[in-house]
C-alpha cells in the first residue's frame, strides 16, 4: 500500500512473515477444557457453560471483584470496549491490558503533564524534526518503520542524539550518542534541563503562556550539574551539554522514547521528565516537535483508550471517579457500576497467589511469559479456581487454563484499531475465520449473554456505533469516514479531520496549562553486588514480537533468530573465559536460564543485555514496580553469569 | 545500471529485505544482509556484473547476460553448483538448483526496494545518486564532525 | 549402463541431482566431504551424461564385469578465511580455468576463489561499509 501515510508501502520483517503466522498449523481451532495434562476438545456450548460456571462461581461464592479480566492490546477497539464493558458489567473492577508492562508510565505521566498520552505529533511529521532525540528506544529494530522519517529529517540537516545503555541499531543514526547506565534517564534529563536553564535556552515565551510548575523545576534540577549527572550515568559531561544545546537551539525538536524509559520503579518520573524537557524548550504543538511515545502492540494505543484499565473507564475517565461510574451506568442501563481502581495486570498476578482473585479471565495475553519472574506467575494463575484463556495459540499462560477459547486472528476478522500515532484505522475480514474459531467479538458476546448480561452486537460497527457516543475523542470516527490512512482521534465530529499535532491550541488541562512536574532521580529497585555483579537489561530485536508466542512459529524469522543470547561485553566475558557462542547460565535471585554467549562491545562492562522473547528471560526479571503506574522495572535486574562447563 | 543499490548509511539491520524476498520467491531467498562489526549492516544480492562470472562458469547456459541483467533460467539449470562458486561475491545460492536475484522481474520494482523500511534500497541510480549528495552535503554542512 | 571415469569427476552432484531413477546418490559431511555413487544402471537415458559439466559420463553397453557400485570420495577444501571446506579441488580447478584471471582479483588484489561464497559476503560487507563502521565507534 504505498499510499499508505505512515510506512508507504513498507514493511518490517514481522510484516512480511505475517501470513507463516496466520496460517500456523499451531492455531486453536477448538474449544478446549483441560483434566489434569490432557486436553479434550469441546463444542462451544460446552465451553460457553464452562466459562459461564466457571467465572459464575468465583463471583457468587466470593465477589465480582475476585474475578480478573486481561483484555488484549491485539484485539480491536470496539473488542476491548466489549470486554471491558463485561467486568464492570458484573460488578468487577479489575480490567486491564498489558500496556500495564509497557506504557502505563506514559499512560499515567503524559494525562498528567499534558492532558493526553499519546504521540503529540505523527510519525510522517518526523521528517520535519531539525533535532530527534531518541531515548531508551530501539527504534530502527523494533519501530522500523520509522526509520525512513527520521532519515529524510536527516537529509535535510537534522540531527540525532540517542541515548541508550547499548549501542544498538538505533544509535547507529546518532550524531551524538550517549551511553548511559541502565535506570539513570532523570539524572541525565535533569542535567540537560539544568543546562538549558542556565543558559538561557528555555522558551519563556512558551513557559508563562502554556505550562505551570517551572519555578519548581529550576529549584528541583539545580543540583545536577553536568558533572554529578556524568558520575550517575556514565555519560561524559561534555556530551550531556553538548545534547541539551542540540536539543533546545533546534527550531523543531522531538523527543522519541519507550521501554527504555517507561519499564523501571522509576518509570512515570522518567516520562515526566521527558515532557519537562519538551515543555521548557517550548518544542510542542508544533511540526517536527514533541512528545513521542513509541507504542509497540498494533492496538495498545487503541485498548487504553477504550478504558480496558484499572485507573480508567473509556476516554481515560477516572474509574475512582463517582461521575464516571453515574455516566457509564446511565449508558449501559446498570444501577450501579463498581467504583473504584481495580487491581492492574502485575497486581492480579499476586493477587491469584494470595487468594484475593479466584478466577481470570485472560484474552490475547501471554503473562506467563511477558510477566517477569515466570515462576511466581506460573505459581500463582494455577492458584486460581477458573481460568479461560482465549487466543490463537496454545501460548505458555493457555497451557494452565482450565478452558481454552480458539480466537480469529487479525486476518479473519474485522473492526478498529488505533496505532502509536492515534491514528484510527478500519481493518478488513479478509479470509473466515480457521477452524472452528470465533472473532473476540462474537465470542465476547456470547460469553457475556452466558453470564446473564445483554450484549446484542451482531457486529463491529455497531459497537464503533457506541463508542462514538461515549468517547468524546472517536465522536467523529465512523466506518464511512475511515479510508486508507484512517483518522487521528480527537476527531470530536463527523466533519472534523482528526487532530495530527496535539496541544497546538494549548492543553486540555485545567487552565489549558500543561504540569511541568519536577523529579529526583532515585537509583532502580535492584543493585549488584559481590553474587550478583552484573547489571541484567532486556530488550527486543528486530525479527521477533514480544513473548514470541507467534513469531517464534514463523520458519522464516526463527531461522534468522533462533537461540536465546545474552550480550556481553569482552571485558566481563574475558576473566570469565567465555567466549562468542559459548552456552552460559545466568542467574539472578528469582531463577536460572541457559542462553548463547554474544561478545560484543555494544554493552558497557557491567551490563548485559537478552531478548524477552523466548522463554527464560522473564524467569530472571524483577517484578519491582513503579509505585504509580505498577510497571514492572523490566530494564534492571542484578545478574551473574558462568559457563556451563 | 541495472541492480539495486544499498544506501549502507541507512541500512538498519531490520532484515525485512531477506524475509521480504524469500517469500515472493517460494521460500527461496537470495539477499542475504551481514553485520559488520556490530556498527554497520549491508545487504547483499547480485550486482549484475557487467563481467559475469557466474555466466562464464556456467556450461548450460542457465545464466546469460540479457542487456544490463543476468539473467537465469530454471529450466537450464544442472544443479552443478559451478556459479556458486564462480561469483565473487558469494551471492549465488544454491538449493539442489541455482537462484539468485532475478531483479523480481517482469515488476518494475523489486519487492525489496518496496519493503525497505529505511528507504536504504533503490533500483533507481538517480535516487541513489541524490541520497549520497544530500548525505555527503549534510557532512559538510556539520563540518564533519559526530 | 553409464560408465564413470572417477578422474574427470569434479564432485558437483548434478548428475545425482538429475538422474531419474536415483540410481545415483550423494553424501555431504557438512564443511569436510562429498561422496558420490553410482549404482550399476542398465538404463538407455543419457540424462546425467548430458548434464555432466566433466564430461565424466558415458553411455555404454552393458556389461557383466563392471562393479555394482562405483564410487568416489573428495575432501572439500578448507576456505582461506574460516576454515570450513566448502568445494573440492576439482571444482575450483573447473573455477580457475574457466574465469579471465584478472577476474579472479578482488579490488584488493587478494584471489577470492579460495575463498567460501559465506566469507566472500563477509568480506564485501566488510569493504562497503569501512567507513561507516570507523564513523559509527563513538
Amino acid at each position: 500500500m504505498p499510499e499508505h501515510p505512515a510506512n508507504e508501502g513498507s514493511l518490517c520483517p514481522k510484516g512480511n512473515a505475517a501470513l507463516e503466522i496466520v496460517y500456523n498449523e499451531d492455531r486453536l481451532l477448538y474449544p478446549m477444557k483441560r483434566s489434569g495434562n490432557e486436553w479434550t476438545s469441546i463444542s462451544w456450548d460446552e465451553a460457553l457453560k464452562l466459562v459461564s460456571k466457571g467465572l459464575g462461581r468465583a463471583i457468587k461464592n466470593s465477589g465480582p471483584d475476585f474475578v480478573g479480566f486481561l483484555s488484549s492490546s491485539k484485539c480491536t477497539n470496539e473488542e476491548n470496549y466489549l470486554i471491558q464493558k463485561l467486568a464492570r458489567s458484573l460488578g468487577s473492577r479489575n480490567v486491564d491490558n498489558c500496556a500495564r508492562l509497557c506504557h502505563a508510565p506514559s499512560v499515567v505521566g503524559l494525562n498528567r503533564t499534558l492532558g493526553a498520552a499519546g504521540m503529540t505529533n505523527p510519525i510522517p511529521d518526523l521528517a520535519n524534526s531539525k533535532c530527534v532525540f531518541i531515548i531508551g528506544s530501539n527504534l530502527a529494530e523494533n519501530h522500523a518503520i520509522l526509520s525512513r522519517w527520521i532519515h529524510r529529517a536527516k537529509d535535510s540537516g537534522a540531527q540525532v542524539i540517542v541515548a541508550d545503555p547499548r549501542l544498538t541499531h538505533t544509535a547507529w543514526l546518532a550524531d551524538l550518542f550517549l551511553q548511559l547506565k541502565p535506570g539513570t534517564d532523570v539524572a541525565l534529563l535533569n542535567a540537560m534541563m539544568k543546562v538549558i536553564i542556565d543558559e538561557d535556552l528555555i522558551d519563556k515565551a512558551f513557559i508563562s503562556k502554556s505550562t505551570k510548575g517551572f519555578e519548581d523545576l529550576v529549584k528541583a534540577v539545580n543540583d545536577y550539574t553536568p558533572e554529578k549527572a556524568a558520575e550517575i550515568t556514565g555519560v561524559p559531561a561534555v556530551d550531556i551539554i553538548r545534547a541539551a544545546r542540540m536539543y533546545a537551539k533546534s527550531p523543531a525538536s522531538a523527543i522519541l522514547y519507550s521501554m527504555g524509559i517507561t519499564q523501571h520503579t522509576s518509570g512515570t518520573d522518567n516520562v515526566q521528565s521527558v515532557a519537562n524537557l519538551a515543555l521548557i524548550c517550548g518544542q510542542m504543538g508544533k511540526e517536527g516537535a514533541g512528545v513521542l511515545p513509541l507504542r509497540g502492540h498494533n492496538n495498545v494505543q487503541g485498548a487504553c483508550d477504550m478504558g480496558a484499565l484499572a485507573e480508567f473507564y473509556p476516554g481515560y475517565r477516572k474509574s475512582d471517579d463517582p461521575e464516571t461510574a453515574k455516566f457509564f451506568g446511565q449508558a449501559w442501563g446498570i444501577a450501579s457500576l463498581p467504583a473504584g481502581r481495580g487491581l492492574t495486570a502485575t497486581e492480579m498476578i499476586d493477587a491469584a497467589c494470595e487468594g484475593r482473585l479466584k478466577a481470570m479471565y485472560i484474552v490475547g495475553e501471554d503473562p506467563a511469559n511477558s510477566d517477569p519472574w515466570s515462576s511466581h506467575v506460573k505459581d500463582c494463575l494455577e492458584n486460581l479456581d477458573f481460568l479461560v484463556v482465549q487466543d490463537i495459540f496454545m501460548t505458555a499462560t493457555a497451557q494452565l487454563a482450565d478452558v481454552v477459547l480458539p480466537a480469529a486472528s487479525w486476518a479473519e476478522k474485522e473492526g478498529t484499531y488505533t496505532s502509536t500515532e492515534r491514528r484510527v484505522q478500519w481493518s478488513n475480514r479478509a479470509i473466515e475465520p480457521l477452524g472452528e474459531a470465533k472473532s473476540d467479538l462474537e465470542i465476547v458476546n456470547k460469553v457475556a449473554n452466558s453470564m446473564g448480561l445483554k450484549f446484542d452486537y451482531p457486529d463491529a460497527t455497531s459497537v464503533l456505533a457506541e463508542i462514538n457516543s461515549l468517547v468524546p475523542t472517536y465522536k467523529g470516527i465512523t466506518l464511512e469516514r475511515l479510508g486508507i490512512g484512517g483518522l487521528i482521534w480527537p476527531c470530536p465530529s463527523t466533519d472534523h479531520p482528526g487532530t495530527p499535532i496535539l496541544h497546538s491550541a494549548g492543553f486540555k488541562l485545567q487552565d489549558g496549562r500543561a504540569l511541568i512536574a519536577p523529579v529526583q532521580y532515585k537509583p532502580a529497585a535492584e543493585n549488584t553486588w559481590t553474587e550478583y555483579p552484573l547489571i541484567l537489561t532486556t530488550g527486543r530485536i528486530s525479527v521477533h514480537f514480544n513473548a514470541g508466542s507467534m513469531t517464534r512459529r514463523s520458519p522464516s524469522l526463527m531461522e534468522r533468530a533462533p537461540n536465546l543470547f545474552v550480550e556481553i561485553n569482552p571485558g566481563d566475558a574475558a576473566p570469565m573465559k567465555i567466549e562468542d557462542g559459548d552456552s552460559v547460565e545466568v542467574s539472578t535471585e528469582r531463577g536460572t536460564t541457559v542462553a548463547l554467549a554474544r561478545v560484543t562491545d555494544s554493552v558497557k562492562p557491567g551490563v548485559v543485555f537478552m531478548p524477552f522473547h523466548y522463554p527464560g528471560t522473564n524467569f530472571l526479571t524483577t517484578d519491582a514496580r513503579d509505585a504509580e503506574a505498577k510497571i514492572p522495572e523490566f530494564k534492571v535486574a542484578a545478574c551473574k553469569i558462568s559457563r556451563r562447563d | 545500471m541495472m541492480r539495486v543499490y544499498v544506501d549502507i548509511n541507512r541500512c538498519i539491520g531490520c532484515r525485512s529485505c531477506e524475509v521480504a524476498c524469500k517469500r515472493v520467491h517460494g521460500g527461496k531467498g537470495h539477499v542475504n544482509v551481514h553485520i559488520t562489526e556490530d556498527r554497520a549492516s549491508v545487504p547483499l544480492f547480485c550486482h549484475h556484473c557487467e563481467e559475469a562470472a557466474c555466466t562464464m562458469a556456467c556450461y548450460s547456459g542457465a545464466l546469460a547476460k540479457d542487456g544490463e541483467r543476468t539473467s537465469f533460467s530454471l529450466d537450464k539449470c544442472t544443479g552443478c553448483g559451478l556459479c556458486r562458486l564462480a561469483c565473487p561475491f558469494g551471492v549465488v545460492w544454491t538449493d539442489k538448483l541455482a537462484h539468485k536475484c532475478d531483479l523480481c522481474a517482469p515488476n518494475e520494482t523489486p519487492t525489496c526496494v518496496l519493503t525497505c523500511p529505511a528507504e536504504a534500497l533503490s533500483n533507481d541510480y538517480e535516487v541513489a545518486l541524490k541520497r549520497a549528495r544530500a548525505r555527503a552535503g549534510r557532512a559538510t554542512i556539520l563540518g564533519g564532525k559526530r | 549402463m553409464i560408465q564413470v571415469d572417477t578422474n574427470k569427476c569434479l564432485g558437483c552432484f548434478a548428475c545425482s541431482n538429475i538422474c531419474p531413477n536415483q540410481f545415483i546418490t550423494r553424501e555431504e559431511e557438512e564443511g569436510k566431504r562429498r561422496t558420490v555413487r553410482w549404482a550399476k544402471c542398465k538404463e538407455e537415458c543419457d540424462i546425467c551424461v548430458e548434464f555432466c559439466p566433466a564430461k565424466a559420463l558415458a553411455l555404454v553397453p552393458y556389461s557383466e564385469r563392471t562393479p555394482e557400485m562405483i564410487e568416489v570420495s573428495f575432501d572439500l577444501v578448507p576456505c582461506e578465511v574460516c576454515g570450513k571446506g566448502f568445494a573440492t579441488e576439482q571444482l575450483l580447478k573447473r573455477i580457475r580455468e574457466t574465469i579471465p584471471a584478472n577476474l579472479q582479483k578482488d579490488s584488493a588484489g587478494r584471489s577470492w576463489v579460495g575463498i567460501c561464497p559465506f566469507c566472500r559476503r563477509e568480506l564485501e560487507a566488510e569493504t562497503a561499509s569501512k567507513q561507516i563502521v570507523q564513523s559509527r565507534r563513538f
